[in-house]
């Protein structure tokens, strides 16, 4: 039972990381009806940016205390993903409004494989480090309830809740604020919502620029476990299950989709792995993916619409 | 009491659009005043809505101007039509399906909210006490409009007739001096027309919002507008009251065909 529950809250945690980078597609997609390509380099260029500029921050200014120089390096890699969303809408967006959405999805792909070159050759594509100070020790739970208690990873246990603030802030952002009424509104209908006076090119930027600070976390997160490196494009390739499980025009379909695919994945490697040799891990997300667009397309949460994608 | 029509409020000029080889509208002049409400009729493809989406914004003209009250554009453009005042309807609904009707309709508020993203998110005071008193309006408009008892549904639920009123509602939360209605009673049952005209012409004398209204429907159109344009191939072939146009022979011509 202890082990179960062990396997449980460590499935759960990383699927909280699952549901950030799912959080970032769902985001672009229910504002402009976009299938965002660029997510996985988004989130490598943040994290570089992030990585590298807490590298010179200290060098530059001298300041020698790093949780000050991390926070700076934070704040910095955001005005550049802010400035990033800019750049993205200005020279491709603006040009493509009222378009299909496979038109924006070649554009999308084009901007990946632009982010992925540039980020490189500005930061450098060397392995680089984020230390935003988590713990890295495990700590022991509930060792009254079972016999040795509950082995958890203080580091995923920080990044979850990181993760879980985030997607809650985001969640009421966009059902309860006007302005996430009006992202909703530009992703149902571009033309309906100039007429009544949305400004298509504000809200694009608003949502791009979330969507790189969403880049900029799970970047951050993925970055200080695994270190900074290109590899971590391919992290939004795990969020894609993620999206079709939980349907891509749905926030808490991206939260719930996350978790699942966690626990799923971390149980069936633990309980079924022995039996087929293990590497379950690797495959389980996508084909259970498969499953679910043979059987609900649209995903658990989502609107019928993700034939367009 | 009649209501009293003003000035001219929009003027269009020599307006000529044509897609490649194809003309949709030939030097098309006429105005509207404040107040009136103002249909344009014709075939289908005569180019009426392509007119609407010249005002609009939505197509750039190759010749001609607009004037909206006293400041003349070569083109429109979207945003700042809807900032000057002017609201529309589409033809083929144009919704935001997933959205619930109050929603739907609360975008319509858009411009009017001021406070800043992060009041919002927060939920600080201000921006908290401007949502409720844009929902209240919305709450009128509703009411105004008899759908109270589908304010939460989704409007992609809605059966068609009560989605158009929606659509009315959305462009009415602008508080638009002008309205600009494609075809707002097209696919409607005889009842659902009438409700539609009595909410346009509600609109019209209530708060003296002008309305510039497109029909191929000539029966409702003649009881409801003050001044006709005709459109056909593109052309204008009548401008005045419904009685005129109505005895005009090209217009004739065009809706019954001519004996050769």
């Amino acid at each position: 039972m202890a082990f179960f529950l062990e396997t449980l809250l460590g499935g759960l945690m990383a699927g909280m990381l699952y549901s950030l980078v799912a959080l970032g597609f769902v985001l672009i997609y229910k504002a402009s009806g976009v299938f965002n390509f660029a997510q996985g380099a988004m989130v490598l260029f943040a994290a570089l940016a992030m990585a590298r500029f807490s590298e010179w921050i200290p060098l530059w200014t001298g300041i020698a205390n790093p949780v000050l120089t991390t926070f700076m390096a934070f704040v910095v890699a955001a005005v550049i993903m802010f400035v990033v969303a800019w750049l993205i809408e200005r020279l491709a967006l603006r040009h493509l409004v009222n378009q299909e959405g496979t038109t924006l999805l070649m554009a999308t792909l084009g901007i990946s494989y632009f982010l992925d070159g540039i980020g490189q050759a500005i930061f450098g594509s060397d392995i680089y480090k984020i230390d935003i100070g988590m713990p890295k020790e495990p700590i022991l739970i509930l060792e009254q309830m079972f016999e040795g208690g509950i082995l958890i990873n203080k580091e995923d246990l920080y990044a979850a809740l990181i993760a879980a603030v985030l997607v809650t802030m985001l969640s009421v952002f966009f059902q309860r604020t006007a302005t996430g009424r009006a992202l909703r509104a530009v992703a149902d209908d571009h033309q309906a919502a100039q007429s009544i006076g949305i400004a298509l090119n504000r809200i694009w930027v608003i949502v791009w620029s979330v969507a790189g600070v969403v880049a900029l976390v799970a970047g951050m997160i993925w970055g200080s476990k695994l270190g900074v490196q290109f590899s971590l494009t391919t992290v939004a390739l795990r969020a894609l299950p993620v999206v079709i499980l939980g349907g891509l025009t749905s926030v808490p379909g991206a939260i719930i989709g996350g978790l699942i695919i966690g626990v799923g994945e971390k149980l069936s490697e633990v309980f079924l792995g022995p039996y087929v040799g293990g590497g379950i891990e690797i495959w389980f997300a996508y084909v259970l993916a498969l499953l679910f667009l043979l059987v609900r397309p649209q995903g658990l949460f989502g609107e019928k619409i993700i034939d367009r994608v | 009491m009649r209501k009293q029509i003003g000035e001219v409020i929009l003027d269009v000029n020599n307006i000529s659009l044509s897609f490649g080889g194809v003309k949709a509208l030939t030097d098309i002049s006429f105005n509207v005043r404040e107040h009136e409400v103002r249909a344009i009729i014709g075939p289908n493809g005569a180019g009426k809505s392509s007119m609407l989406n010249c005002i609009n914004g939505v197509y750039t003209p190759q010749h001609g101007s607009i004037t909206f009250r006293g400041q003349t554009f070569d083109h429109m453009d979207s945003h700042q039509v809807a900032v000057m005042g002017i609201g529309r309807t589409f033809q083929n609904l144009a919704l935001f399906k997933g959205m619930s009707v109050i929603d739907n309709i609360m975008t319509g508020r858009n411009l009017r909210i001021k406070s800043n993203i992060l009041m919002q998110a927060l939920r600080i005071g201000p921006a908290q006490r401007e949502e409720e008193k844009h929902r209240e309006f919305v709450e009128h408009i509703i009411d105004f409009l008899e759908i109270q008892a589908y304010r939460k549904t989704p409007v992609g639920q809605l059966p068609y007739g009560l989605q158009k009123r929606v659509d009315l509602g959305r462009a009415l939360a602008m508080e638009p001096q002008v309205l600009l209605l494609d075809e707002p009673m097209a696919g409607m049952n005889v009842e659902e027309k009438q409700d539609m005209c009595r909410f346009v012409l509600d609109v019209n004398e209530e708060f003296g919002t002008t309305v510039v209204l497109i029909e191929h429907d000539m029966g409702v159109v003649m009881d409801i507008s003050d001044r006709v344009v005709v459109l056909d191939y593109g052309k204008k072939i009548g401008d005045g009251t419904p009685d005129e146009v109505r005895n005009n022979p090209d217009v004739i011509s065009a809706y019954l065909g001519t004996s050769h």
